[in-house]
């Protein structure tokens, strides 16, 4: 009967195909670490952010009377309400972790270059939906922070030329931040989940066109790749677990670390308070932002640190593959990039002095430097690296892709069942 | 380049090390919180007592302070002629409190989470008052405070009265720990729980894991 049924759905739809194409039949290169299970964790952690979500809503009071008393309802009153919105408060900082993580591992292992530029750019335009989410859910609390945080970014919108007011009204449906603010706030904060559903699939699509990199940088022969399941399925579960660890941790036994003191007061207009910072995963970018003394300069310093990351296919000009693995000078510019990471992230933690705008604004060349510098350093750390004599597995490697280039060109990459 | 980075990151890195970036942040008192019933009822009463005709609690119901455990005869007293399902409010009216002090006091049901440093600042706060030269008292931690001082810390000079004090306003700050959060008990309880059924679940996962890849070779 079983049978019967998937092959009654099969005329129909096709399932066994696509479960054979996508997951028990789907070629994955076996030397994977698990640097390469973030991108399965932060899919759980949307579902996740989802489910808790959907319940939240069921809860809260989108109204600026009673926004702040309906989270301390849920908090309170609702069963293992508390337990949902520490889960949704984490996971949100958790999304921005694993998002972190992956695009590190991008940037480390060049996962980005051909053939996976539009992996990396659907990734940019996720991150993107991620941060303004991330940004409109934070106002719903309606305390010091949500209402402070949102009227320094909405404002920054002023920078935009000769409708810049007009626009900052717009957004916020009103000349200051409030009621109509948080409405449209929370209106699409529950619906850009359902996009970023929309373009994980996209970015899924573009996965299983081109395959997974691996820590090589070469596209493995058929020997080296093995089914999707079960072997990473069960790899990526028991990244799971290690994950829900640490993630429940936070939830159960330090969930305020990542909530900011003022947002426990409800939002005053009347009332700037002392040292308005945003969520640690806002940081750097906002150090940046605050480095520049100009405003329309820092804000598209700002747009720019964020959007420079789509420019890495075309910035890194080395041939040779498997990205810092076998490149020393490029994974000191990485390990450099996450150091001023760190540095940009302390400068828009702490409030301004003398010092740290100085630190900030050097950190911010730095950051634009390394990105500018790297079209240079790539190149010439690749003749350095071919004087100096390549190892003969990596030869070989480069050999195979220029090669595998090449047959590409003559045949289009297809899906194995599609029609010649 | 390698060069000039590693001058770069040196510069940065002292620059950070010697920031007086917190100098201006006054030094906390630590205080250890108390979590047991009793404690937090002596708390419940030292702040009915000292606090609760300015201040309220409005996220917290009287019926909330029974069905934690603590004594009825006492919650009757404190909630006066209140209902006992109504929010802990304050006896005196905001309009009262304005004319006083020039501010509304604020609630205190999220007081231990709505500062930085939590129960430690709150317990300075209180312990924080002096006698300054005009004789009137004054506040270390926050020198723009309205408030009065309520156990009287700068009318002390007796050692065992000061200590006295201080157990008062470690009760007090007890209790609104408990206040701003009243599911933590629950939460960690179950916390236990969960990290034991992750651990034990991760480590099936792992041996899985290791049993399936060794069909590879």
């Amino acid at each position: 009967m079983p049978g019967r049924i998937i092959e009654w759905i099969d005329q129909r739809f096709p399932l066994t195909s696509f479960v054979k194409h996508d997951l028990t039949g789907y070629p994955t290169p076996r030397n994977l670490s698990y640097w390469w299970n973030f991108g399965f964790l932060a899919g759980f952690v949307l579902v996740l952010q989802v489910a808790t979500g959907i319940f939240l809503a069921m809860h809260y009071k989108a109204d600026i009377a009673q926004s702040f008393d309906s989270i301390q309802h849920i908090m309170r009153d609702v069963n293992y309400g508390w337990l949902l919105r520490y889960m949704h408060a984490t996971g949100a900082s958790a999304f921005f972790f694993v998002i972190f993580v992956h695009m590190a591992r991008t940037l480390y292992y060049g996962s980005y270059r051909a053939p996976r530029e539009l992996m990396w750019w659907t990734g940019q335009g996720l991150l993107l939906l991620l941060m303004a989410t991330a940004f409109m859910g934070y106002l719903l609390p309606w305390g010091q922070m949500s209402f402070w945080g949102a009227t320094v970014i909405t404002n920054l919108f002023r920078a935009t030329p000769f409708i810049g007011d007009q626009v900052v009204i717009w957004l916020r449906g009103d000349y200051t931040v409030g009621d109509a603010t948080l409405t449209r706030f929370f209106s699409l904060h529950y619906l850009f989940p359902f996009i970023i559903f929309a373009a994980v699939g996209i970015h899924l699509v573009a996965l299983h066109t081109v395959k997974s990199s691996n820590p090589s940088g070469i596209n493995l022969a058929d020997k080296d790749n093995i089914p999707f399941h079960p072997y990473f399925t069960i790899k990526d579960l028991y990244g799971l677990g290690i994950f829900l660890i640490v993630y429940s941790v936070f939830v159960f036994f330090m969930p305020d670390s990542l909530i900011e003191p003022a947002n426990n007061i409800p939002a005053n207009p009347m009332q700037t308070p002392n040292h308005i910072v945003p969520e640690w995963y806002f940081l750097p970018f906002y150090a940046i932002l605050r480095s520049v003394p100009n405003l329309v300069g820092g804000v598209l310093a700002m747009g720019l640190s964020v959007m420079i990351f789509a420019f890495m296919p075309f910035l890194d000009r080395s041939r040779i593959p498997g990205g810092a693995h076998f490149r020393p000078i490029f994974k000191i510019q990485f390990y450099l990039f996450l150091v001023d990471m760190f540095i940009l992230g302390y400068v828009g933690y702490v409030p301004p002095t003398p010092q740290t705008i100085v630190i900030g604004q050097i950190a911010t060349l730095c950051y634009f430097g390394s990105f500018f510098l790297i079209p240079f350093v790539s190149k010439a750390e690749e003749r350095w690296l071919m004087q100096r004599g390549l190892p003969p597995e990596i030869t070989a490697l480069i050999e195979k892709e220029a090669h595998d280039k090449e047959a590409r060109k003559k045949t289009p990459l297809r899906r194995k069942g599609d029609i010649a | 380049m390698r060069t000039l980075m590693n001058t770069l990151w040196k510069a940065v890195l002292l620059g950070c090390f010697s920031l007086p970036v917190w100098a201006n942040e006054a030094v906390l008192e630590k205080v250890a919180i108390e979590t047991d019933v009793k404690s937090i009822e002596r708390g419940a009463e030292a702040l009915m007592g000292a606090c609760h005709s300015c201040h309220s609690m409005k996220y917290l119901h009287y019926r909330d302070l029974v069905s934690y455990g603590m004594d009825k005869q006492k919650v009757e007293t404190w909630r006066g002629d209140q209902p006992l399902d109504g929010a802990i409010l304050a006896q005196m009216g905001e309009s009262d409190a304005m004319a006083s002090f020039g501010k509304v006091p604020p609630d205190l049901s999220l007081m231990a989470k709505a500062r930085d440093g939590g129960a430690n600042y709150l317990y300075s706060y209180l312990l924080g008052y002096y006698l300054k030269a005009d004789g009137m008292a004054g506040n270390h931690l926050y020198p723009e405070t309205k408030m009065p001082d309520v156990l009287n810390v700068s009318g002390t000079t007796d050692a065992a009265q000061h200590a006295e004090i201080a157990g008062q306003a470690r009760d007090i700050v007890s209790f609104l720990a408990w206040v701003s959060d009243p599911h933590e008990a629950e939460r960690i309880r179950l916390g236990y729980y969960v990290i034991a059924y992750l651990l034990v679940l991760t480590t099936l996962l792992y041996l899985l894991k290791n049993q399936i890849w060794s069909r590879l070779k």
